[in-house]
């Protein structure tokens, strides 16, 4: 029992990551309809520029900040100068910019970060000593404990750090004008037009709001692995393109519960076949592949995802 | 003169084109053939193989509106499936062949069913997440299978005697080279088929609404989950080829990453046109090639970008700037180019026996009685 | 007088198409001007090139000041509001946040003005918290209405209320246009196929066909018109 409950602490963690990216997305598709394949290269080059600021001395917290500043107004720029005149021309421009973007955005921090190809250490947000835990139960003989479930603070950390976030959307959402204004574009564009939005600079917003967040989740993640290289990312993105769909492409709720649950998904196959008769056929990339088996099975019975809205079309 | 010339399809005039066109990339063909060295030949090769796969590809992307980013996997699949049919089992090479092109047909089909409920983004990240895991599975399964990590051997094809060819290097890799472009060409006039007959309009029906198209009759789960399969079926050929062409194969030859550039080739060459994907291809492969043989010595690149490993970056951006410069790729930007000048008009349409009569409408009180 | 809108020569479509081929109305303030046209004659590409969602060409001037070069999110802020064909309400919103959402262009509280069209609208009340998707058909005809009023437009243009309405529905439906027009004094231009009871209502008929406006006058005048009357009113 113990062990199952060690498996969930641990699944928690690389499932907040999970969450934070897929809010991201969820941002970008509720406002455009689009799932943003470049998110992850673009939470890549923005985290090493974080570390890249760590490097000259800033505090990494303080670098973070900063970065995902930088990520808002850089997301608003690639929407103005690139997704809505590609979206002019037609749904799948946007899709062939977005790969185009994933390319060129990976080969871009190879070669403005030098060493990142081979892999670089990254700094932790949170205290990741071989210390820093809190042990649940277990027994102590004098100082001295054994036993229990134990939490890593830097997990701890992460966990709140998805929560936090995820309830300073919610506040966002429903409580300010802003928010409101992106619902609106979200659920009826011409309709949010005709009451006075300016649906180009909530689309501008939900760019960089998702860019900012999706930096945060890069630092994280990057931080637990304690290392940053160019496929970081990429394992990240399709987890959280998983999670996303798997709560609805269109619900910042769905994508956390999504997010959690496929962390802890994976860390519970990646664990406990080891003591079954097929323990080596699976390791970390088949428990991908069971995620996407259950994702696969979700949207075959509910095409719009667990939370998701699903969408009536008029012919 | 005036511009643009009309041109009547089926006129002799027309087909004169067409046979022309033949003629020369026939030419071409054959010129390789007679002189090519081996590294062009085996360059030529490789873009054929990109090439065909892009034609697969575009048979979903272009004409069915589904995005596939999984084709790595049935290129592999086809690849690995050869390789290991041919040395652990000891078929014949060209039997190796129809496993890998059924086999990845089949598979295609399995995924197409689902591919039915899944609505675009939602079938791309499936088919992101096949292309991801394919590696993984096949390295497991050859360490399980032969006790070695991640490799697997090619095909190690000789010409057959009748071509009279020789089993040297050169001779070789002729044969291999006219065995891509063969099959190249077979995938073309497949896909060309498939897109003038009445599955092929009824494939374009799909794409453009699918709503609109089921509700006139059109039977979508049957076109698409065929499409799907024949698709992968033509991937799975491309993968028997490099399967001859390659020596070895590794679990890295066939990644997401090589799903990519299927996509980046068949956007540079123009998405639902029928050569786009070809001329993409092509244009892919030589431009990236001369990028990573020249691109880092290019000192007037501005700063971070000198010097590094920048042919990704520059087709990365290449492909975002055909978007708004040439959005149907070299193919449609030479053709409506083509267009100021030359015109193919449509046959007239014979009209049936009896007209019906336009009834006419008059705003005034005229039919008062 | 001048009109508080004058349209002129307004040519708009999509795409190639164009479907609007010198279009000429007026409304006059403290009016209802209401547009009469058949199915592809043009009435919701009028509505959407005043309001700015699409390309438009020609002369519109909303007091005096030129709005064909206008964004759709300045126009509702100089004081014209649309009630779009088919409702348009945000439908995964809640009523109350529908009825903001309307006020979006104005700073300060608009709780007042909620409450006031609670009272015009009571079942509005009653549903202020179930998503909007959730109403009926005249339901929703009732928010989409109330939330163009509660930008406090000068000008509310509404694009075929009756789309999909049952009759008794309608009939309550253009009482209260009437009722707004009569007692607040709010200008209104209409848009509808069959419509008896716009014309009822109304102080000036434009018949449109086929992209341009071949009859004119007041109601009156309209109704007089044997031609019109058949094709339009059914009688």
């Amino acid at each position: 029992m113990t062990d199952f409950l060690q498996y969930v602490i641990n699944g928690l963690a690389k499932g907040s990551v999970y969450s934070l990216l897929a809010l991201g997305l969820v941002v970008i598709y509720r406002g455009t309809g689009h799932l943003n394949f470049a998110q992850g290269e673009m939470a890549l080059f923005a985290t090493f520029g974080t570390l890249w600021m760590y490097s000259q001395g800033l505090q990494l917290w303080a670098a973070l900040i900063i970065t995902a500043l930088l990520s808002f107004l850089g997301g608003g720029v690639i929407e103005f100068g690139l997704m809505r005149p590609a979206g002019k021309k037609s749904p799948l421009a946007v899709v062939v910019v977005a790969i185009g973007l994933f390319q060129g955005l990976n080969a871009l921090s190879g070669l403005v970060y030098k060493g990142s190809a081979d892999g670089l250490h990254f700094p932790s947000l949170f205290p990741n000593g071989t210390n820093d835990f809190y042990r649940i139960g277990g027994t102590c003989k004098g100082s001295v404990c054994t036993g229990g479930v134990v939490w890593r603070y830097q997990d701890i950390g992460t966990l709140v750090t998805v929560l936090v976030l995820t309830a300073l959307l919610f506040l966002l959402f429903q409580k300010t004008k802003v928010g409101l204004a992106m619902r609106m574009v979200a659920n009826n564009p011409d309709s949010a037009k005709l009451v006075g939005v300016s649906t180009n600079r909530i689309l501008m917003m939900s760019w960089g709001l998702s860019s900012a967040v999706g930096v945060v989740g890069g630092t994280v993640f990057a931080g637990i692995t304690a290392n940053i290289n160019l496929f970081l990312m990429f394992q990240v993105f399709l987890l959280a393109s998983a999670a996303a769909t798997l709560g609805g492409l269109d619900s910042p709720g769905g994508a956390v519960i999504g997010g959690l649950s496929l962390g802890v998904v994976e860390s519970l196959v990646e664990n406990y076949p080891k003591h079954w008769w097929f323990g080596d056929y699976i390791g970390q990339s088949t428990a991908i592949a069971v995620a996407f088996v259950i994702i696969l099975a979700v949207l075959l019975v509910k095409p719009s995802g667990l939370f998701g809205s699903s969408r009536v079309e008029r012919v | 003169m005036t511009l643009p010339i009309a041109i009547k399809s089926g006129s002799t005039a027309h087909q004169l084109t067409r046979v022309a066109a033949i003629a020369a990339i026939a030419a071409v063909v054959y010129n390789f053939y007679l002189n090519g060295k081996p590294s062009t030949l085996g360059s030529l090769t490789e873009a054929c193989i990109l090439a065909t796969t892009a034609v697969a590809l575009n048979l979903l992307l272009g004409f069915n509106g589904q995005i596939s980013i999984g084709h790595s996997a049935f290129v592999g699949l086809g690849g690995f499936a050869s390789g290991y049919a041919v040395n652990q089992l000891h078929w014949n090479p060209y039997a190796s062949f129809l496993l890998a092109v059924i086999l990845c047909f089949v598979i295609g089909l399995v995924l197409g069913l689902p591919a039915l409920r899944l609505k675009g983004p939602y079938l791309a990240l499936v088919t992101l997440a096949v292309a991801f895991v394919f590696p993984t599975i096949a390295g497991k399964f050859l360490d399980r299978k032969l006790k070695r990590a991640t490799k697997i051997n090619g095909l190690r094809l000789k010409p057959p005697t009748w071509t009279g060819l020789k089993p040297t290097r050169t001779d070789t890799a002729v044969f291999i080279y006219l065995l891509a472009v063969v099959l190249l060409v077979v995938a073309y006039v497949i896909v060309r088929n498939l897109r003038t007959s009445r599955i092929g309009r009824s494939l374009v029906a799909v794409r453009d609404n699918e709503t609109a198209a089921a509700v006139m009759g059109v039977n979508l789960r049957f076109t698409k989950t065929i499409t799907f399969g024949v698709s992968a079926a033509i991937a799975g050929a491309a993968g028997w080829v490099s399967a001859a062409y390659f020596s070895t194969m590794t679990v890295a030859s066939f990644t997401v990453r090589d799903s990519i550039v299927y996509l980046l080739a068949l956007f540079l060459g123009g998405a639902a046109t029928l050569t786009g994907p070809i001329v993409g291809a092509f244009v892919y492969y030589f431009l990236n090639k001369y990028l990573l043989d020249h691109a880092k010595n290019w000192t007037w690149l501005p700063g971070p970008l000198a010097g590094g490993p920048v042919a990704p970056f520059l087709l990365g951006v290449l492909v975002i700037s055909f978007v708004f410069v040439a959005p149907f790729g070299l193919v449609g930007f030479v053709k409506a180019q083509g267009r100021r000048f030359f015109v193919i008009a449509p046959r007239p349409l014979e009209l049936a026996a009896t007209t019906p009569q336009l009834v006419e409408h008059s705003t005034a009180a005229a039919d008062e009685t | 007088m001048t009109a508080l809108l004058e349209v002129e020569g307004l040519v708009a479509g999509y795409g190639q198409v164009s479907v609007l081929q010198g279009l000429d109305l007026h409304v006059n303030e403290g009016e209802v001007a209401v547009i009469l046209g058949a199915n592809g004659a043009g009435k919701t590409t009028t509505m959407r090139a005043i309001s700015g969602m699409i390309q438009r060409k020609g002369n519109v001037t909303f007091q005096g000041q030129s709005i064909v070069r206008t964004a759709p999110n300045d126009i509702v802020r100089l004081g014209i509001a649309q009630v779009p064909q088919g409702r348009g309400t945000f439908t995964d919103l809640s009523v109350a946040d529908n009825l903001r959402a309307g006020a979006f262009t104005r700073k300060g509280d608009v709780d007042a003005d909620i409450q006031e069209w609670y009272g015009v609208f009571p079942r509005l009340r009653e549903r202020r918290d179930q998503k909007a998707g959730s109403l009926s058909g005249g339901e929703q005809q009732m928010l989409a209405i109330a939330r163009a009023l509660m930008s406090r437009p000068k000008l509310l243009l509404c694009d075929e209320p009756s789309l999909g309405l049952a009759p008794i529905i309608t009939q309550e439906l253009f009482q209260v246009l009437g009722r707004l027009n009569a007692e607040r004094g709010l200008s209104i231009l209409v848009v509808e196929q069959n419509a008896n009871l716009a014309v009822q209502i109304a102080h000036s008929v434009f018949v449109l066909e086929t992209g341009s406006i071949v009859a004119s006058g007041t109601a009156a005048e309209i109704a007089a018109d044997d031609a019109v009357r058949k094709a339009y009113l059914g009688y």
